[in-house]
C-alpha cells in the first residue's frame, strides 16, 4: 500500500503531536476527584473512587461525620445506625433498606478491604431517607447541601481612590485559599485572575458571572467543581484579598506596598461547656490517624508516609479498645484530606471521652507521648464558651494522668518511652483529654515502622492506658 | 512522485528537530527555574554591624534528642530588634552548617522581626524554614524551642513570641508544632528543660 501525501501528512502530524506532548511532560490532571457534604454542623469531604466508570463512595466517609455507627457485616449484609434510623446494604445488590423500606442505589453494592461501597449518586437517597431532612445535590460539581445550610453573597464594587470589591456573605466563611494567575497570553497587555477556593462553605450562586468594566477589577465569575466553590475575580491588576475578622466580608483590591500588618489572633469558639453537658453519651475514644490526603507527613526510607502507618495503627487502636469493651472512632478511615481545625471540630462537637492523634516520626526510638502545653490558658467568657486556642485548659490535668496511663503501658511492654508537653496542634483545640502518640524508628531502620508485631504492642499499650484512666476521662471539672 | 522512503525520513527529521527544540527549551527553564531558586537562599537582610559579644545558644541535636547551651561569638547590634534578628540568626547559622546537628533546609533564615510591644515579638522567616523543615513533632519543638530560649536569653524583656512564615501566618511548621499562637517564653523554658 502506498501512502498518499495527505494521509503521510496527518500520520506525521499525529506522531508530533504525541511526541510534543511527551517532550512536554504534559499529562492529564490526576487530581482527586471527591465529593463535599454540607450540613448546618459541619462540612466534610471525601474521596469518589472509580469502579468500572462509575463513581463509587464509601459510606463509613459519607455518614460518620454525621455520627453514624461503623457498619457491621453479618453475612453479605451490612448494617448501621444514623439517628436512630437503620441502613441495611447487601454485597452485589442494588437496592438498600432504609428506615424498612428499599431504595434503588443505581448500582450493586461493593466491598473492598472491608469497606462497603455504594454509587455516588446514592448519597442523595441515602441522606435525606436516613436524616428526613431536605438534601440538595449539585451533581456536576459533587456538592451535598443537607437541609437549608446555603452560604449566598453579593458583590458591590466600590469605586474610590483605590477600586475595591466587596463580597459579602450570608454567614461567616469558615476557610479560604486564594491563589492568583497572571496571562500574557495578549501583546502588550495581560489578564490576572485572582481565584477564591471555599472548600468548606455551602457557597452558591444565582449569578454565575458579573461585569464591572474596565480597569483593575473587569469582572466577577462564579463556579463550582469537584466538591468547592470558587470565585474568580479577573482584571489588569494583582489583587490583595482581605478578610473581615467576623468572616463575613471579603473584600480585593489592587496591591499596593504596605507595611507588615500586626496579625490578629484569630477569634474563634469551641463548643461551649454547657452545651457538651446536654449532651450526655457512651464514652468513646476520637482515634486521629494524622495527616491523609496530599499531607503525607514524614516520609521514611524514601517511600512509606506517616500517613499510612498512622492509618495502621489507628485501625489496630480500635480493635484493641473494643477487645477491652470501649468504643472508638475514626477520625478518618481512608486517605483523605481533613484540616487540623475540622479535626477538633469534629470531636468536640461528637463529645469524645478522650482524643488520641497519632504521628509517627524521627528522630530517636521507641515511642513519645505528649500532652497539650497551654502558653497562654484563657478563662472561659461568661462561662458560655471556651476560647478556642486554650479550649484544653479545663482538661489539661486529665490530659497528662492519660499520657502518664500510656507512657506507662508502653514502658511495660519494654518500649522506650518519653512523656512530653508540647504545643502540638490540634490539641489545645479540644475540648476533651487529649493526647498524641508518636512512634518513632528503631535506630536508623524503617522497616520497624511497618512492623505488624510493633503496631499491636503500641496499641496494645494504649488502649491499656486508656482503659486504666477512662473512669475519669469522661467527667469534667 | 517522491519516494515512499524520502517521505518518511523527512517526516522523521521533521519530528526530530521538533523534539529537541522541546527539550531545549525545557532544559533554559529547568536552568532559570534552578537559577532563580538559588538566589531565594542568599541572606534577605544585609549584614549588620555591632560589637562582638560572647552570647549562649542552645541548640538542638537531633541525635540524642536534646537541646544543649553552647558559646557563640556574635556581632549584635545596640537596637533591640536588630539584636534579637541576630540572635536568631546566629542559631539558624548552627543549623545550616555541615555536618549539622539538627539540619534545617538551604535557605532557611529569618527575614525579619517586629515588637507589638516591649514584651511581645513576631518572628518573621522565610518560606524555606518551613517548607524545607523535616516533618515529626519532636523535630519541630526542638526548633522552635531552640529558638525562644536563645531570644529570651540573649534579649531582656521578651514574654511571648510568635512566628510567621514568609510574612504570613501558617498553622503548624511542617505539620506538627503549632505556629498559630502566641508562645510564653516561660512556658517554653520549661519545655526546653525536658530536653535537658
Amino acid at each position: 500500500m502506498r501512502w498518499s501525501k495527505q494521509r503521510l501528512g496527518k500520520a506525521g502530524l499525529a506522531v508530533a503531536v504525541v511526541a510534543l506532548c511527551c517532550a512536554l511532560g504534559i499529562s492529564a490532571d490526576t487530581a482527586e476527584h471527591q465529593l463535599t457534604v454540607y450540613t448546618a454542623q459541619s462540612s466534610y469531604s471525601l474521596p469518589v473512587l472509580d469502579r468500572g466508570g462509575k463513581a463509587y463512595l464509601n459510606v463509613a466517609d459519607l455518614l460518620s461525620p454525621l455520627g453514624a455507627s461503623q457498619p457491621h457485616v453479618k453475612g453479605k449484609e451490612w448494617r448501621l445506625e444514623l439517628n436512630k434510623a437503620e441502613l441495611r446494604l447487601t454485597e452485589g445488590k442494588e437496592k438498600a433498606v432504609i428506615r424498612g423500606h428499599q431504595a434503588d442505589l443505581g448500582g450493586k453494592v461493593l466491598v473492598e478491604d472491608g469497606r462497603v461501597l455504594v454509587p455516588m449518586d446514592a448519597a442523595l437517597s441515602l441522606l435525606s431517607q436516613l436524616l428526613k431532612t431536605a438534601v440538595d445535590y449539585h451533581q456536576p460539581a459533587r456538592r451535598i447541601f443537607v437541609g437549608n445550610v446555603f452560604t449566598r453573597f453579593h458583590a458591590e464594587l466600590k469605586n474610590g481612590d483605590q477600586p475595591s470589591l466587596v463580597l459579602t456573605f450570608s454567614q461567616p466563611i469558615k476557610r479560604l485559599d486564594a491563589n492568583h494567575e497572571e496571562d500574557r497570553g495578549v501583546l502588550f497587555t495581560h489578564t490576572d485572575r485572582t481565584t477564591l477556593t471555599f472548600s468548606q462553605d455551602p457557597l452558591v450562586s444565582d449569578v454565575n458571572k458579573q461585569q464591572f468594566g474596565e480597569g483593575a477589577i473587569q469582572s466577577l465569575t462564579f463556579s463550582e467543581e469537584n466538591g468547592a466553590a470558587s470565585i474568580t475575580v479577573t482584571g489588569n491588576s494583582k489583587l490583595q484579598v482581605i478578610r473581615s475578622e467576623d468572616g463575613k466580608t471579603i473584600s480585593l483590591q489592587p496591591q499596593a506596598p504596605v507595611a507588615v500588618a500586626t496579625p490578629e489572633p484569630t477569634q474563634q469558639t469551641a463548643p461551649s461547656v454547657e452545651e457538651g453537658q446536654r449532651h450526655t453519651q457512651e464514652f468513646f475514644v476520637m482515634i486521629d490517624p494524622s495527616h491523609g490526603g496530599y499531607d503525607k507527613g514524614a516520609i521514611f526510607g524514601g517511600k512509606l508516609a506517616e500517613k499510612e502507618i498512622t492509618l495502621r495503627l489507628a485501625r489496630e487502636l480500635r480493635k484493641e479498645l473494643e477487645e477491652r469493651g470501649i468504643a472508638a472512632r475514626l477520625l478518618r478511615d481512608s486517605d483523605i484530606d481533613l484540616a487540623l481545625e475540622r479535626r477538633a471540630e469534629i470531636t468536640n462537637e461528637q463529645h469524645a471521652g478522650i482524643y488520641v492523634a497519632l504521628h509517627a516520626g524521627r528522630p530517636g526510638r521507641g515511642v513519645r507521648v505528649y500532652s497539650s502545653l497551654l502558653s497562654d490558658p484563657q478563662q472561659p467568657l461568661a462561662g458560655r464558651f471556651l476560647p478556642w486556642d486554650s479550649a484544653q485548659s479545663g482538661a489539661l490535668n486529665r490530659s497528662q494522668a492519660a499520657a502518664h496511663a500510656v507512657a506507662g503501658e508502653l514502658r511495660k511492654k519494654g518500649l522506650t518511652v518519653a512523656s512530653l508537653g508540647m504545643p502540638v496542634r490540634p490539641l489545645n483545640n479540644i475540648v476533651a483529654p487529649a493526647i498524641a502518640v508518636e512512634l518513632a524508628p528503631e535506630g536508623d531502620d524503617p522497616q520497624s515502622m511497618e512492623s505488624q508485631k510493633r503496631h499491636n504492642t503500641v496499641a496494645s499499650a494504649i488502649a491499656s492506658g486508656i482503659a486504666q484512666v477512662r473512669g475519669q476521662m469522661g467527667v469534667r471539672p | 512522485m517522491i519516494p515512499r522512503h524520502f517521505q518518511i525520513t523527512v517526516a522523521l527529521v521533521l519530528l526530530a528537530i521538533l523534539v529537541s527544540g522541546m527539550v531545549i527549551i525545557r532544559i533554559t527553564h529547568k536552568e532559570e527555574a534552578m537559577t532563580l531558586r538559588g538566589a531565594d537562599t542568599a541572606p534577605v537582610v544585609p549584614v549588620v554591624g555591632g560589637k562582638q559579644e560572647h552570647i549562649q545558644v542552645l541548640v538542638a541535636y537531633d541525635d540524642d534528642q536534646a537541646l544543649r547551651w553552647r558559646p557563640a561569638d556574635v556581632f549584635l547590634p545596640a537596637e533591640r530588634g536588630m539584636r534579637a534578628r541576630e540572635t536568631l540568626r546566629c542559631v539558624m547559622a548552627q543549623y545550616l552548617q555541615s555536618p549539622s546537628p539538627h539540619p534545617l533546609a538551604k535557605g532557611a533564615d529569618i527575614k525579619d522581626v517586629y515588637f507589638i510591644n516591649d514584651d511581645t515579638m513576631i518572628v518573621d522567616t522565610t518560606a524555606q524554614f518551613a517548607d524545607g523543615h523535616p516533618s515529626g513533632i519532636l523535630l519541630e519543638e526542638m526548633t522552635l524551642a531552640s529558638l525562644i530560649e536563645t531570644l529570651a536569653a540573649n534579649v531582656p524583656g521578651i514574654t511571648k513570641v510568635k512566628f510567621l512564615v514568609d510574612g504570613k501566618e501558617r498553622e503548624t511548621l511542617a505539620g506538627h508544632a503549632d505556629l498559630m499562637s502566641f508562645y510564653q517564653t516561660a512556658a517554653v523554658h520549661e519545655m526546653a528543660k525536658e530536653f535537658e
